[in-house]
């Protein structure tokens, strides 16, 4: 084993040499360890020009990334509405919640049904790495949004909704016969379209 | 040097026979026989073998509802994933453009509630209306008035009759009360005709099967008033 790449890993297998010292570590250090993964998978999702290999590195998939961007993205809408809306902040949070993972399901069986030959999970894993962007727009817009005009408001979001789904579109596109393409890649843009405008209207 | 390895036999004049007779194996996988066959994924994989220049001519069908054509565009191939992700973008239109409508009408921008509710209620009755009701009328005509149609032939044509609400639905935005009755009765009037005309060979048959057009008409009729009355209503402030 290389220990001299304990500290900085270079690559996702380095990474998982290093689970076998689980037992011997601080908790601090396994749970910088899981941030630093969940930050290159994002860095990998998010930037295109990372992909070299195709998109093999989304073989090895979590949930963890999609799952804080969620929670984030949920407590950052619910803690906006309590003023803004008739609903309470556990209706927007759950409302957001079950429209990540029900959408993200929905749509992975969506590219699954017209042939898709793709692990399930993977697919989800990139759907939820890249509600990151949504991320950003709605903790932009939360902060600073009452001060800004609509049509201002309007420029984070339908940048981040672009990256969004730019970012997701290149992988399902490329699982499914090329005759259906459109047809795996609009209930993507759907379900990013939903999301952003969840966090421009809150 | 003895060979424990290998099964080496001697032949008839004491040679060692170092081919076997091969035994071809052939492993063939017992199909998975299980007792629900409509609960898999894979029995739902032949609605969605269509491709997108085949979604455009049944939407196309659908907006041009007074020719007969849509059993020449589906053939034997009725699909799923029109009803299923035109019915999606119908709710969210629903839900954006119907908050969007009240947000236009309201005259202190900084008062406006957004209404979640919308959400709830748009997924219930666009669901209901693009799958359940026409489940329910295809096992009728199936079974009991012995249409050749099948379930998803009707599940199909009912989700494409809903393609012309997400224009119109669109144009309902505009907070103006006529303008969005005449939108509605515009949808109506097209999604009810594609209904009827695609379905007058059965219809024709006799009596009994006349009157699958009384359900037709009236959920058609049900929708917009809820489309009206719900999402799109106007409400105007009443001076004292």
């Amino acid at each position: 084993m290389d220990y001299t790449n304990q500290k900085n890993p270079q690559n996702y297998s380095q990474m998982e040499d290093l689970k076998t010292l689980d037992l011997e570590e601080s908790v601090s250090e396994t749970i910088m360890r899981d941030l630093k993964m969940i930050a290159y998978k994002l860095k990998y999702v998010l930037i295109p020009k990372e992909q070299e290999d195709n998109g093999k590195e989304l073989r090895n998939w979590d949930l963890w990334g999609p799952l804080i961007f969620c929670l984030a993205l949920a407590m950052t809408l619910s803690f906006k509405a309590d003023s803004t809306t008739n609903s309470s902040k556990s209706d927007v949070f759950a409302i957001i919640f079950v429209l990540i993972w029900v959408g993200a399901f929905v749509v992975t069986l969506n590219a699954q049904l017209l042939g898709g030959k793709v692990s399930f999970f993977q697919s989800v894993c990139l759907l939820g790495y890249c509600v990151f962007p949504i991320n950003i727009e709605a903790i932009i817009i939360a902060f600073i949004g009452s001060y800004l005009p609509f049509v201002v408001k309007l420029i984070p979001v339908i940048i981040c909704f672009a990256w969004s789904a730019y970012s997701s579109v290149g992988f399902m596109a490329s699982l499914v016969p090329p005759h259906k393409k459109k047809l795996a890649v609009y209930p993507v843009f759907l379900f990013y379209l939903f999301l952003s405008w969840f966090s421009l209207i809150v | 040097m003895q060979n424990f390895g290998s099964n080496n036999d001697l032949d008839e004049k004491g040679n060692v026979m170092t081919e076997q007779p091969k035994i071809k194996v052939k492993f063939e996988p017992k199909p998975k026989q299980s007792s629900c066959p409509i609960c898999t994924v894979e029995y739902y994989q032949q609605f969605f073998d269509i491709e997108q220049r085949d979604v455009y001519m049944r939407i196309r069908c659908s907006l041009l509802s007074w020719k007969p054509e849509f059993y020449q565009c589906v053939g034997k191939n009725p699909d799923l994933w029109g009803p299923l992700w035109i019915s999606t973008t119908i709710i969210f239109i629903l839900f954006a453009g119907g908050n969007l409508s009240r947000f236009l009408l309201e005259e202190n921008k900084k008062h406006f509630k957004y209404e979640y509710n919308y959400m709830y209620v748009a997924v219930f009755i666009v669901y209901a209306m693009a799958f359940i009701i026409p489940i329910i009328l295809g096992i009728i005509m199936k079974y009991i008035l012995k249409s050749e149609l099948g379930v998803f032939d009707i599940v199909c044509m009912y989700g494409y009759s809903l393609s012309v609400y997400m224009f119109v639905l669109i144009l309902c935005i505009i907070p103006y009360n006529e303008a969005q009755w005449f939108f509605l009765m515009c949808g109506l009037a097209n999604s009810t005709i594609f209904l009827l005309v695609n379905l007058w060979d059965f219809m024709k048959k006799n009596k009994q099967t006349a009157l699958i057009a009384i359900p037709i008409i009236s959920f058609n009729v049900a929708l917009i008033l809820s489309f009206k009355f719900y999402f799109f209503r106007l409400i105007y402030a009443v001076d004292d």
